[in-house]
């Protein structure tokens, strides 16, 4: 007797999964609409207290001593473009760690496991709704933010675009490796949190990492996410950068290759070990 | 023959029991607490990694020759830029966590499907929330400790000031932090929305209360809101306590806001729950989310 599969998983099924993660997700997202007025608003809550300590440190309106380390005084908008990017950050540690525990307490991950269709694949599609509303917000935020602190781009919004394509691809080989971990220890709030946290304060997101302590600046030169946000500001700012700009996109989309396929394989290993101890489905 | 049966209570509630449901609420938290392995995380990391990241915007705004830092003190009158930074930050994430722990402690039963049954039980319902609270204070206050000693050792953060005074002005703080939390709670569980008012309480901290600059930098819309926050004056406090040597009657003030902001957020606090529960049971949504 030939033993059939019920299911015929091929490229159209597997697409067809990625849009029907991402349409449950879009759902969720807009059934609580404070939520999502109050995303817009987060980002803009975080940085007003360095909005105004900025201004302690400022001698009419100028931070020269910012200035000195990045080349710029105009720290709002120096900082405005890392919390644009830190937004896609957060998107991919919570889309990809935070849903698998949702998943894990709403008591779905073992039969979601049980279908056919590839497991990161299960944790990119919790990812495309968060990125599509991560990208609106995005846009929103800076646009407020113009009106209330100010934003001076003075070099090319588009190639800064395209530059920080490759990060954030990158930016998910990191996000299975994550997702493994929250796999195996089965909580992830202060995962999520803390790694977040982590990745944004060793990138630089509101800083130059030349203010990083010097023992820290090689692990922040090690990643290649502070490259990505290095070339965006160079392109939108023009910054100085940590090496030249071409260089660091050359960069990027080599680590893009690296980190997608170290974060499959580490993704992959820990799987294969959940299922084999059978707590998949532990909380 | 009479045949009449008399209603019996099946839970025989007094003092003892609800004690004893108070100790077992306290107990489960503690277990799940210590249940993940992650919370030696959140208690040794948290309190560096989140200060650290405007402590680490304020060296990039000192510049690499530390000018920008004298016209920083020279603003705040701090001699100590980031034990300055640490008081405001620890006391946002002091309002933080309690928001997600008392205030979600409610709605995680909801969530978890058992909220109905553990109010079906014979005890004090607010002893749920007191139950969480006390894990919750001790957990905290081992935050702030370790946060004094990762600063004091890693960073050389020194008192210029009594720490007697700085921690009785934290402890004047509690029946304003924790009311607001169970507030919180209860408002949560009718509202369901909870992550918002999180955000837009924790937001309301952030923005007004100084947590990086003093208040007075300000527009003076803002300083208006300031005042109405109790942990403006909790900052206030614990920096003049801590770095400037403040006395107790200089402290007065601060002392006296927060004492009168506990009351109102602790009465404000048990009858926004005892409201919500009438709603609940009048609404039957108590399990529902």
């Amino acid at each position: 007797m030939q033993i059939k599969t019920l299911s015929q998983p091929n490229f159209i099924t597997q697409l067809r999964a990625l849009y029907i993660i991402a349409r449950k997700d879009w759902k969720v997202f807009w059934r609580y609409p404070l939520n999502a007025v109050s995303m817009i608003f987060q980002p803009l809550i975080w940085i007003t207290p360095i909005y105004f300590m900025g201004k302690a440190f400022s001698v009419n309106g100028q931070a020269l001593g910012f200035a000195a380390y990045s080349g710029t005084s105009d720290y709002m908008s120096y900082i405005l473009i890392g919390t644009a990017l830190s937004n896609f950050i957060m998107t991919v540690f919570w889309g990809m760690g935070f849903a698998l525990k949702e998943d894990m307490n709403a008591g779905v991950l073992e039969s979601n496991w049980l279908a056919p269709i590839s497991r990161p694949l299960i944790l990119v599609g919790r990812t495309i709704s968060s990125l599509l509303v991560t990208t609106i917000i995005s846009i929103l935020m800076l646009l407020i933010a113009a009106a209330l602190f100010g934003f001076h781009p003075t070099g090319n919004i588009w190639m800064a675009v395209l530059i920080a394509i490759p990060a954030l691809i990158g930016l998910y080989g990191f996000g299975f490796a994550f997702a493994a971990l929250v796999l195996l220890m089965r909580e992830a709030n202060t995962l999520v949190d803390v790694g977040s946290f982590l990745v944004q304060g060793l990138t630089g997101t509101s800083y130059p990492v030349q203010a990083l302590p010097y023992w820290l600046i090689p692990v922040a030169l090690a990643l290649p996410l502070t490259y990505g946000l290095d070339a965006v500001r160079g392109v939108t700012l023009n910054t100085e950068t940590l090496l030249p700009i071409h260089l660091e996109v050359l960069l990027l989309v080599s680590s893009m290759f690296l980190l997608l396929w170290i974060g499959a394989w580490v993704f992959a290993r820990v799987e294969k070990r959940v299922r084999a101890l059978g707590t998949l489905g532990q909380h | 023959m009479n045949t009449t049966l008399q209603p019996q209570v099946l839970g025989k509630t007094g003092l003892l029991s609800e004690l004893r449901a108070f100790y077992a609420v306290l107990r489960r938290e503690w277990v799940i607490f210590i249940r993940y392995p992650s919370w030696v995380i959140a208690l040794l990391i948290w309190p560096l990694i989140f200060p650290m990241m405007y402590i680490l915007t304020a060296r990039a705004l000192s510049g690499p020759d530390g000018s920008g830092l004298k016209i920083f003190m020279a603003n705040t009158g701090a001699n100590d830029f980031i034990g300055y930074i640490v008081v405001g930050s620890t006391v946002w994430m002091w309002q933080n966590i309690v928001l997600w722990d008392v205030g979600f402690a409610l709605r995680n039963e909801q969530m978890r499907g058992t909220l109905e049954s553990n109010w079906l039980s014979p005890t004090w319902r607010f002893s749920y929330l007191l139950g969480a609270t006390g894990t919750q204070v001790v957990s905290m206050f081992t935050f702030i400790l370790i946060t004094a000693l990762e600063f004091g050792l890693l960073f050389g953060v020194r008192l210029h000031g009594n720490p007697w005074l700085a921690l009785l002005v934290t402890l004047a703080a509690i029946p304003s932090i924790y009311g607001l939390g169970f507030a919180f709670a209860s408002l949560v569980i009718t509202l369901k929305e909870a992550n918002t008012f999180v955000f837009l309480v924790r937001g309301l901290v952030m923005i007004f209360c100084g947590i990086t600059f003093p208040v007075t930098l300000l527009p003076a819309w803002m300083q208006s809101i300031a005042q109405w926050l109790p942990q403006t004056y909790l900052i206030h406090g614990v920096r003049a306590a801590a770095f400037a040597n403040a006395s107790l009657v200089e402290l007065l003030p601060d002392l006296a806001a927060l004492l009168a902001f506990g009351a109102f957020w602790m009465l404000v606090g048990y009858f926004t729950f005892i409201w919500m529960e009438r709603r609940a049971r009048q609404t039957g949504a108590i399990g529902q989310y």
